[in-house]
Order: C-alpha cells, then structure tokens, then sequence
C-alpha cells in the first residue's frame, strides 16, 4: 500500500502548509491588510486547490511505474479535467 | 463581494465551526449548513456562498483522507475512476454557474436540501451489506479491518454504470451550489452497489477534493471567491470537523438527523422563498 501512504503524505503537507498560509494572512488582514497579507491568503488558496491536484499527479505516476494502464490512464483523465477547470478559469478571468 | 472586517470574519469563523462539527457528527461536510447561511442571513451572493463553501469541501476533505490513508478504508480505486465522473461533472457545473441566475440556484438548493432532509430520515437506521470474509474482492471490490465488530470486512462493487451516473449528477450539484455532494454518492454507493456505509463515506471523502477542485478552481479565476473569508470558513470548519470527530460518538445520532433534517426543510422553504421573488 505504497500509493495510500504516499497520498496521505500529500494530503497532509497540503493541509499543514494552506492552514498556515490561510491562518497567518488572515490575522495579518486583519491588522493592517498589506501586500504580505493578501500574498499569504492567496498562496494559502492556491494551495488548497493545488494538493487533489498533486494528489492525482502522484496517483498517475505511481500507477504508470506500476504498468496499471487501465488505472494510469484514469487518473490522467481526472488530471486533464482538472487541468481544463484551471483553463476555464482563465477564460472568465479574461473576459472580466 | 462583500466587505471584510474582523468582526465579519469572526461570524464565518464561527459558522463554519458549527457548520464543520454537524457535518462530522452527521456525516455530511457541512456546506449543505454553510452556504444558506452565507446566502440568506449574511445575504451573500449565491456564487460568492458557494465559493467559500467548496474551499471547505476541500480542506475537509484533504484532512479527513490524510488521517484514514494506509488503514484501507478508504477504496482508492473506486474513488478514482469515479473521479473522472464527479470532475466532469464539477467542471459543467461550475461553468455552468456563471450563466444562471441567482434564483434559480437558490430554487436548486432548496430542492436538493429537501432531498437531503428526506434520505437522512429515511436513514435513520444505517444497516450494512451482508459480507462474507472469503469472497473475491475483484479490481474494484476492497477489504478492510473494521474496529468495532473487530473483524475483516470483504466487498465487491455492483452496478457501476449507477455509480459512476450518480457521481457525475453529484459533482454537477456540487459546484453549482457549493456543497461536497457526499450526500448523494454515499446513499446511492450504499443502497445499490454494496459498499459498505464507512467504506462508501470514506471513499467519497476523499473523492470530494478532487470535485471540489474543479469547481472552485472556476470560481476562484472568476473572482467569486474573496481569500480572506475563505481562510476564517476554512479554518473554522477544520476546527468544527475535527471537534466534531473527537467529541461527536457520544452524541445521538438519531436525534440529531432529524433535528438537522428540520433545519433543512426550514432552509429549503427560505430558498424558494426567496428564488420565487
């Protein structure tokens, strides 16, 4: 269950360091605002979207080193989904 | 997008404390609390609500995954092709929300909020599948240790065109109204396709950061999501979640679904009241 431990490793370090950024910025906010304020709420976002996504990119190649096709090639489809979401994002973002 | 003050902060901290703590009690991830509370008391926009309640979806689901990787609980195959499903349907749904208006996502919610209301109290007494220890599992069948009963729990998935439907229809609702969407696949994984009830939570929390992802991800391009609330809501519910875990065995579950199914009636009643205007 090399892949489970792997995952959870992941998930944690994602949690551990967003929770930082997020708890840290938001006080600062709160004091004073300023540019590290909002730099540390956004990178705290970023990477609480960012951990399923490294989740699934540690899920595709673990399955790929294990020869799983049917399971690799799954994953790669969440990735691509993932992926196209982050595309549409820019989209909106420009038209706006 | 509303202005941030300490005081502001404080009242989504604290919301989502609450939120969080009747999610794990429940089950649910609390969104289905968070997002008419964003919604109709602070008075929100829809899509700026849901924003803030799909970054909780994820830090719920990131934290409760990372304490129950290893113990095999939950079924990582299952919950990665039926990823594909929830994403597809999280992306639509999130593009989706950009297109339609206010009401008509609160008559949504005020819809699946009575749904909801209705599979809890029909849920009153959760009973698992029937198992037998020597069975094959299959591909994407799983096998885990279970505390209380102290045995080996074995079981193959049935039906999976119904499960990977359900989960697409979940990610759907999901980013659309901010909610995790467990409340659908869980039932469903249960009923029909002979998960067992901790293994089909499990494996949904897990699967709900993924969803969640690529909904917010739109919202979050889009604008819709101010950070700084974000942060007190996630923190909050982190909190909640985790108190809620800790401190939530002792309490009657019973009597709590059907206190929280009256709730959301309340809440689907307030939706369309206000969706109709």
């Amino acid at each position: 269950m090399k892949l489970e431990r792997l995952i959870g490793t992941v998930l944690r370090a994602g949690v551990v360091i967003s929770s930082s950024c997020l708890a840290v910025g938001l006080l600062l906010y709160l004091a004073n605002g300023g540019a590290l304020a909002a730099f540390l709420l956004n990178a705290g976002i970023v990477v609480l979207l960012a951990t399923p996504l490294a989740r699934v990119v540690v899920s595709t190649v673990q399955y790929v080193s294990e020869r799983d096709w049917p399971f690799a090639a799954l994953t790669f489809i969440v990735l691509l989904e993932l992926v196209a979401s982050a595309v549409a994002a820019l989209v909106f973002n420009r038209r706006l | 997008m509303p202005v941030v003050t300490a005081t502001l902060a404080l009242i989504i901290f604290a919301a989502g404390t609450i939120a969080g703590s009747l999610g794990a009690l429940l089950g649910l991830g609390g969104g289905v609390f968070l997002v008419p509370f964003l919604n109709l008391v602070l008075g929100f926009p829809f899509t700026i609500a849901a924003a803030i309640s799909l970054t909780t979806v994820i830090a719920t689901s990131s934290t409760v995954s990372a304490g129950r990787a290893g113990k095999q609980l939950i079924n990582m195959k299952l919950g990665m092709l039926l990823e594909v499903a929830t994403a597809a349907g999280s992306f639509l749904g999130g593009v989706t929300a950009q297109f339609v208006s206010q009401s008509v996502l609160q008559r949504l919610f005020g819809v699946v909020a009575v749904l909801v209301a209705l599979i809890m109290l029909s849920r009153l007494r959760r009973r698992n599948v029937i198992l037998d220890p020597a069975a094959d599992p299959g591909v994407l069948g799983g096998r885990y240790h279970e505390a209380e009963s102290g045995c080996s729990v074995t079981y193959r998935v049935k039906r999976l065109p119904l499960a990977v439907a359900a989960s697409f229809v979940a990610g759907n609702v999901s980013s659309l109204l901010g909610i995790g969407g467990g409340i659908i696949k869980v039932p469903v994984l249960n009923a029909w396709c002979g998960v067992p009830l901790r293994a089909a939570a499990a494996t949904s929390a897990f699967m709900i950061g993924v969803t969640a992802t690529a909904g917010a991800t739109i919202y979050y391009g889009h604008g819709q999501l101010q950070p700084a609330l974000a942060a007190a809501a996630c923190l909050g519910v982190q909190l909640g979640s985790w108190g809620g875990m800790k401190f939530g065995a002792a309490a009657s579950a019973k009597w709590l679904k059907i206190l929280m199914a009256a709730v959301l009636f309340i809440v689907s009643a307030m939706m369309f009241l206000r969706g109709g205007r």
